[in-house]
């Protein structure tokens, strides 16, 4: 772990310009200046990188490729594994984000697991004492060499360099269950799926492994589901916000799981972070686009909103049941939606159709991914220019 | 109809008109047919493979992860006939979700993100044999 020495001088009533040098290639710069006059009085500003950190907690620890891959898109640039580095690694890295996986923060690999008898839904399994420590470094700027969780062996390989990026997301079973690592978070969002999305989505993708057969995908998700009770979705009242995915009910009796009912749940009062609203904020909204202006195929498109109680929370919950058939669906209901930090008309929907191939691209899980996304990029922007404007007032001398 | 105007780049096409009524569809859309517009390719070439590995080692991988699933189900099946409550039935089921995982993310790697795990290690190592091009 690179550190980094702050120097004191002697001379006095002068500015200084001290460097430290950590091995990593993003320094950090001090400006010290004493007056003579005023003894006790010195203001330390630091240009150093402030890392913004992101929290996702989700099942089965960092499988959200397409999500993460759709809110690092917002950024620009493509995120990918690092290169020359473990082939197994579990990170991504683009331009101005990097991907962590919480799997890599296991303190049992899958033998110490076995033995001792623990899931690694169990925060047994996994050092919360490292996780926080690493995050903290990175936040502050400070580059790591973060241990490998390899998910093909089962093991724990050596340690990959990790360099503070701008903002940094950690994904994973835990994000917010340790209380230090939650008070590091900048934002955080939990995505909820229900039991039976859950089981249909894990049928579509485990179906054609030879292994599989549909007892085998229900009695997995059975035996997990105690811990994940127990350890997982408690972290749900944490999230600034929810994406809650739930069978449709515009079709009766839909077990396909294929047409989605979507919330996107908002936590009100979070700094930099102004919920999506329909029409008119506070109130409460119930809107079918699909009518004489938009032709809609069956089954539609419903929307929702309203302001609710969540966790003793106050929130705001939008809400997508449906699907897109048409890009001017899209564009149509992206034109009707307010607060959504977007920089050009229509940004939503370009954001959609850059990963149309992705799953979830045509209901709200693709659209709420991408708002989530634009709305932390609204969050970044927020932080940074306060960040510039605000020298820090360092303690009495 | 709304009508789009893009203010930005010339990646949003309007669709054909399509005034007319859609007819009935099966509610099993998946993403990919979903807009039957054509969308600006990104910046840069960019070749389209099949959903297979392209190297060796990657395709090793994949054999190895279905190989791993096909037995860790059968040693949960076995391990729960004891007791479905035990915790070795729970760790048993939790191996079995993990490699299950592990198999579906590099399906969505080769799929969707067009990337080969072992892309840059190939480049910088061409001679291994894990970086052969697989040929089926």
């Amino acid at each position: 772990m690179a550190v980094s020495t702050i120097y004191s001088t002697q001379a006095l009533n002068s500015t200084h310009f001290l460097t430290s040098s950590p091995s990593s290639s993003s320094k950090q710069v001090f400006f010290y200046r004493r007056q003579t006059n005023r003894r006790f009085n010195t203001i330390i500003t630091c240009a150093a990188q402030q890392t913004v950190v992101i929290g996702l907690a989700a099942d089965s620890g960092c499988g959200k490729s397409t999500f993460m891959r759709r809110l690092t898109s917002v950024f620009g640039g493509a995120a990918e594994p690092p290169k020359g580095g473990n082939p197994d690694s579990n990170t991504l890295i683009s331009d101005m984000t990097t991907v962590i996986c919480l799997d890599d923060y296991h303190s049992l690999d899958r033998t110490g697991r076995k033995e001792k008898g623990v899931t690694a839904l169990d925060p047994r399994a996994n050092d919360f004492d490292l996780m926080y420590e690493q995050v903290k470094a990175l936040k502050s700027g400070i580059a790591v060499e973060k241990p490998i969780y390899n998910h093909v062996t089962g093991l724990l390989d050596a340690p990959e360099l990790i360099q503070p990026p701008k903002i940094l997301v950690i994904e994973g079973l835990h994000p917010m269950f340790d209380e230090r690592v939650r008070d590091l978070l900048d934002f955080s969002i939990y995505l909820d799926i229900s039991n039976e999305v859950k089981f249909a989505w894990k049928i579509q993708r485990d179906m054609a492994e030879r292994g599989h057969s549909l007892e085998s995908i229900k009695a997995s998700i059975e035996a997990r589901k105690p811990d994940f009770d127990a350890f997982i979705d408690p972290q749900k009242q944490y999230a600034d916000a929810v994406i809650e995915v739930l069978p449709t009910q515009l079709i009766p009796d839909d077990n396909e799981g294929k047409v989605l009912r979507v919330r996107l749940i908002m936590k009100e009062g979070v700094k930099y972070f102004s919920p999506v609203y329909l029409f008119d904020e506070g109130s409460t909204i119930s809107w079918i686009p699909c009518g004489r202006k938009l032709t809609c195929s069956y089954p539609g498109i419903k929307f929702n909103y309203q302001p609710d109680s969540y966790f003793d929370n106050e929130v705001s919950v939008v809400e997508m049941d449906g699907q897109f058939d048409r890009l001017d669906e899209l564009i149509y209901v992206e034109s009707h939606l307010s607060n959504l930090s977007t920089k050009f008309y229509g940004e939503v929907t370009q954001q959609m159709l850059k990963h149309a191939d992705f799953p979830g691209s045509n209901n709200g899980t693709g659209l709420f991914q991408t708002i989530v996304g634009l709305k932390i990029r609204d969050l970044y922007e927020q932080l940074i220019a306060n960040k510039a404007n605000a020298p820090t007032e360092a303690s009495k001398a | 109809m709304m009508s789009a105007t893009a203010s930005h780049g010339g990646v949003m096409m309007l669709p054909s008109p399509s005034g007319a009524l859609q007819h009935q569809r099966p509610p099993t859309v998946t993403g990919s047919d979903m807009f039957r517009v054509r969308r600006k390719e990104p910046r840069g070439l960019r070749l389209v493979v099949a959903a297979t590995a392209k190297y060796k080692g990657t395709k090793m991988r994949e054999e190895k992860l279905s190989e791993m699933i096909e037995e860790k189900v059968k040693e949960a099946t076995e391990v729960c006939e004891a007791d479905v409550r035990s915790e070795e039935c729970k760790v048993a089921w939790d191996e079995v979700e993990e490699v299950s995982q592990a198999r579906a993310d590099l399906r969505i790697k080769l799929k969707f993100l067009n990337q080969d795990p072992l892309e840059s290690f190939c480049q910088e190592n061409p001679e291994t044999d894990e970086c052969r091009i697989y040929e089926d």
